[in-house]
């Protein structure tokens, strides 16, 4: 492992050495502004570009862009995807503003057009490695399980990227585990991001613009996970006029609603603008429906209530030239209910709730700041109740957060400086329990809680050395405390990339993470009930590094971009549980912990084509991820100490997906998903137990390995159709999607069991068998989507 | 409940696709690793009753009894299924005193639990509470299963109660409560079960309850609306170490995991050493009740 850390140095070191001439002599100017659509709505990820220089840039969030260019006429082109390009010249003599307004394309189809956002000429000159940038409409393009669309499934797609299983929206990046993400909503932490177990993310397709996945070299601003960034991007509402947009689908529909905040004319967009997303399913108008249709049939079991919900708020305003506001909003529940006739009762609910202020301020062109205050906040709970008696449990985390990021262009164009701090107060709800009674003959309950302040600063560089030669180099500081227990540690960050011509680059980059909270699952697979718990005592910051590195060629005259990148990362204090571990409402859930490490690699191989009428890409991984938790404190650790691999390690990984314009009306798409078998833990023997009485003698399963058995290969090829229908009375836009999961109705194995085989005459024992069981088979959708 | 709902839900979408798409469940073929088979203990001793224990095998899973050892013979019990028992163990039960008592090879039936065993006592056993036990089990495959056992304290039933809820007919049904106090001063644990009628073949329920949040507190163990009018219900209360819970728990969490994606699997926690299963003794209290 040394060796592979000292070769990634080396790599770095090379690049560094590699650094040719230093020429940076001409006078520099920035020119910044705003770039939005002609309805007002700000485009994030729109391309600023100086083709002749090879130069550009991408607008941040907000829409805002500014780009260091020599002195003198420049021609300076700007796209986005659904808009028409715009060039233009300027005679730059001085630091400039230029705010740009793109008309949409004419054609209908398009909100639906696929072009590369960040061209792969800018991708393959960013320093930034390990990054991939999804617009949502991208992701409504492809195919989705029951015609639910879901960004965090279409990042699944992406080579270095595995799913948790049939069906689920969890993430596992680069060998990380779930909680190893760290995911973010216009910059505040989203702790839970899944609906319904996994199956959805939390992410409404209509509210959301976009979506970056960070996997290695870490850009400094982002801390507080090890193995990725997700960073999601809500979408602005229209500046000019009021617009409903629904859906409606095989399991829930949804609403939106977007217009502008003030005055506002034809070709004068009004200073700021909203948009309200909502979205629930209809699980429960069914089967409320199915148990009153069965309510009188004998030893019928009802059906629990089960739905879900999301709204999203997102409203900004332009207070001066210098001074623009953004307020984001998230609220979103699980709820499961459940009501037996003879009054029993019980409920279980979960979901997210943020809400944050971001007030951006531009203090000149080559200096800008945002600065954002919010809170956000997890939490679940869990109860029932008969007669005059009631239990329940639940457990929460809340953040109130704070952080402060400057964007400066220094002079002479070689620099970009970013540097900020971040500072957030949590409460750590570790679990609350409570049975009582109302004639208090039982009362009682625990309310183990903690609280926690971590803080961090952080400053970065990206420095153009030379022509070839670009480097981001960046520190992060941070600290946590937990009552009297305080952590802390740097955080070194470096990306460089080196030009070997105007079609090869090379990249390396090297990231060290902290991370000070620990999502605590005694399961298998994330579920809501998993518990946010902070580093204090021995529980120690989980601490990452990671060394990366890779090579780019742009390939068919620019069509093409090839990525092949080689990844090491390595994993202190990782934590997990000891079998048999008492997790709800125990005030020593810590010694419930055991620590051990893990270790990932692998080579991610990328070839896409972001422009044309056939769009997409093909991915393949071929990855490794072990975990070590040695014997401690008399405990024999996991697997008797030895390694395994955990639940997510997938050897081969294939996606490829294709996005076939047929027609200004007709989108075709098709992905395909092959992976290696995931890892399971199966008995290998069995014994069998009498207990006290003597009864029905039960086999009881031994499990002497960790995951010692693969599921089959997994693969998958899902189909789509996106049809664009003529507008009808009053401007209204409408479309049908139809989507086929599954398209080939293959048995992935979901999971797999023992049982006993018996003869169906006598009901005596006959033998054992395994049973496989698949999740999903071919799965049909269609929605019906509708703007007016 | 978590279980049931996640099953439930994740169930009910897969049939919702699976309609007219045909099973999604198959027998398939697993080749598991080579397993070397354990010896099993099962010994619970009670005060005042003559010791036995039931010395077994444990098989690879998938075994369908084609393969018995040598020195090890196959019993088909009455319901088909086939335990695997070594022939060649000896047995020594070492009591309070120090004095070691050998149990005999005698399988046969249990006339009062109806349990099988295949080792015996000739005494009933005297014990106090904190007194410690030893047992030695040896085969001539030098496998060799040693463990000890303290005798708990008793815990007595305070009350139990019941109440009817409000409706009619087959839907007349009552909770059952069981209520006790725990000791302040140590951890305590705890298994109640209760059954219909004399306590025998499956329970009602069957409970494993640690004092975590009531130390030191009366406590009342509910259960939901289940009993019918004219049940007689028996309410055992066993105050167990804590080695006795954690062999329970995991006992549970393995038999739980197979067939549960969502469930981490657990090594069986052994009371004994060498060898797999439970070696303790029992200390229980017991009230009946005819519900009116």
């Amino acid at each position: 492992m040394r060796l592979l850390r000292l070769v990634g140095f080396l790599l770095i070191g090379l690049g560094l050495l590699l650094a040719p001439r230093w020429s940076w002599a001409q006078t520099q100017h920035v020119l910044s502004g705003l770039v939005r659509g002609t309805d007002g709505t700000a485009l994030p990820g729109a391309t600023v570009a100086v083709p002749a220089l090879g130069l550009g840039t991408a607008t941040e969030a907000d829409g805002h862009y500014a780009l260091s260019l020599p002195e003198g006429a420049q021609k300076i082109t700007v796209s986005f995807v659904g808009y028409t390009s715009q060039s233009f010249t300027l005679s730059l003599r001085r630091n400039q503003t230029h705010n740009v307004l793109l008309a949409p394309n004419a054609s209908e189809l398009g909100e639906v057009v696929v072009q590369g956002q960040q061209t792969l000429q800018q991708k393959l000159e960013s320093t930034q490695m390990g990054v991939e940038h999804l617009s949502i409409r991208e992701a409504k393009l492809l195919p989705a399980l029951f015609g639910e669309v879901d960004i965090l499934k279409t990042l699944q797609l992406k080579p270095g990227v595995q799913s948790g299983g049939e069906g689920s929206s969890g993430l596992f990046v680069r060998g990380g585990s779930a909680d190893q993400n760290l995911v973010l909503l216009d910059n505040s932490v989203v702790y839970n991001p899944n609906h319904l177990f996994g199956l959805f993310s939390v992410f409404n397709s209509d509210a959301v613009q976009s979506v970056d996945l960070y996997k290695a070299g870490f850009p400094a601003q982002f801390g507080g996970r090890l193995s990725s960034v997700i960073d999601v991007k809500l979408r602005e509402g229209n500046r000019q006029k009021y617009v409903t947009t629904a859906g409606i689908g095989l399991i829930s529909s949804r609403l939106s609603f977007e217009g502008p905040l003030g005055r506002h004319s034809d070709g004068q967009p009004a200073k700021g603008s909203f948009i309200v997303s909502g979205r629930r399913t209809y699980f429960d108008i069914f089967t409320r429906a199915l148990n009153r249709a069965n309510a009188n049939v004998e030893d019928y079991s009802p059906i629990p209530d089960y739905y879900f919900y999301d709204l999203n708020l997102k409203a900004n305003y332009t207070l001066t030239e210098r001074d623009q506001l953004f307020l984001t909003g998230y609220l979103g529940r699980d709820n499961f209910g459940f009501t037996s006739p003879n009054g029993f009762q019980a409920a279980f609910t979960w979901g997210n709730t943020l809400g944050a202020l971001r007030w951006q301020h531009v203090f000149s062109p080559r200096l800008t700041a945002n600065t954002q205050v919010g809170v956000t906040d997890y939490k679940y709970q869990l109860g029932n109740s008969i007669d005059q008696f009631s239990f329940s449990l639940g457990s929460t985390i809340r953040d109130y957060n704070a952080r402060t990021d400057f964007d400066y262009l220094p002079e002479g164009g070689r620099h970009v400086i970013r540097f900020g701090a971040s500072f957030t107060q949590h409460q750590f709800g570790v679990g609350r329990l409570q049975r009582s009674s109302q004639d208090n003959s039982v009362n009682f309950g625990a309310d183990v809680a903690y609280p926690g302040q971590e803080a961090g600063i952080y400053g970065s560089d990206n420095i153009k050395v030379s022509d070839d030669l670009q480097a981001e180099l960046g520190l992060r500081a941070t600290g946590f405390r937990s009552e009297s227990d305080h952590f802390g540690g740097l955080e070194p960050r470096a990306s460089l990339r080196y030009s070997l011509g105007p079609k090869v680059s090379l990249k390396g980059s090297y990231a060290l993470m902290y991370q000070y909270v620990h999502l605590v699952s005694n399961s298998g697979a994330s579920l809501p009930t998993d518990i946010w718990y902070p580093s204090r005592q021995n529980v120690h910051p989980q601490r990452s590094q990671q060394v990366s590195t890779g090579v780019n060629f742009l390939l068919g005259g620019g069509k093409f971009l090839l990525t092949d990148e080689v990844y090491y990362k390595w994993a202190a204090n990782q934590i997990d549980f000891r079998d048999g571990a008492q997790i709800f409402a125990n005030p020593n859930l810590s010694q419930e912990f055991l620590f051990g490490r893990g270790w990932a690699y692998g080579n991610e191989l990328y070839l896409e084509k972001k422009e044309g009428k056939t769009t997409g890409w093909i991915g393949y991984t071929l990855a490794w991820a072990w975990r070590n938790f040695p014997p401690q404190n008399g405990n024999p650790g996991i697997n008797g100490g030895r390694d395994f691999h955990p639940t997510y390690d997938r050897r081969h990984n294939l996606n490829v997906v294709v996005i076939h314009q047929l027609n200004e009306r007709i989108n075709l798409t098709a992905s395909f998903v092959y992976t290696s078998g995931a890892p399971t833990t199966l008995p290998q023997g069995r014994f069998a137990l009498q207990d006290i009485y003597q009864g029905a003698i039960q086999p009881v399963p031994l499990y002497p390995d960790r995951n010692q058995y693969r599921l089959i290969p997994y693969h998958r090829l899902d189909l789509g159709l996106v049809w664009k229908l003529k507008p009808v009375r009053f401007g209204t836009e409408r479309d049908l999607t139809f989507s086929i999961y599954n398209a080939y109705n293959r048995r992935n194995a979901y999971f797999i069991y023992f049982e006993q085989t018996r003869d169906k005459a006598t009901d005596r024992v006959t033998g054992y068998r395994a049973q496989q069981v698949s999740l999903f088979p071919l799965i049909p959708s269609v929605t019906y989507n509708f703007k007016f | 409940m978590r279980k049931l709902v996640i099953i439930g839900t994740l169930g009910g979408l897969g049939v919702l696709g699976a309609a007219g798409c045909g099973s999604l469940r198959k027998d398939v073929n697993v080749p598991l690793p080579q397993y070397d088979n354990q010896l099993v203990v099962e010994c619970y001793l009670e005060p005042g009753v003559v010791p036995r224990l039931t010395v077994t095998e444990s098989v690879p899973y998938l075994d369908n009894g084609q393969a018995v050892a040598a020195k090890s013979q196959a019993l088909t019990l009455s319901n088909g299924q086939v335990v695997q028992l070594p022939t060649d163990v000896a047995v020594k039960l070492t009591l309070p005193s120090g004095r070691v008592v050998p149990l005999q090879f005698l399988p046969g039936l249990d006339p009062t639990t109806g349990k099988y065993f295949t080792h015996i006592g000739t005494q009933p056993l005297a014990a106090q509470a904190g007194q410690t036990f030893a047992l030695d089990v040896q085969d001539t495959r030098s496998r060799h299963v040693t463990g000890t056992a303290t005798v708990p304290t008793f815990i007595p039933i305070d009350s139990v109660k019941y109440q009817f809820n409000n409706l009619t007919g087959d839907n007349k049904k009552a909770y059952f409560q069981t209520k006790w106090t725990d000791p302040g001063a140590t951890t305590d644990y705890y298994r109640l079960m209760l059954h219909k009628g004399k306590p025998s073949n499956n329970s009602e329920t069957d409970n494993d309850i640690n004092d975590l949040q009531f130390n030191g507190k009366p406590y009342a163990q509910v259960t939901t609306y289940r009993f019918r009018p004219n049940d007689t219900v028996t309410a055992t209360l066993y105050h167990v170490d804590s080695l006795y819970y954690s062999f329970r728990r995991s006992t549970r969490e393995a038999r739980n995991a197979n067939g549960n994606p969502f469930a981490q699997p657990s090594t069986i926690r052994s009371t004994v050493q060498g060898g797999v299963g439970v070696f303790t003794v029992l200390v229980h209290d017991q009230k009946r009740v005819v519900l009116k």
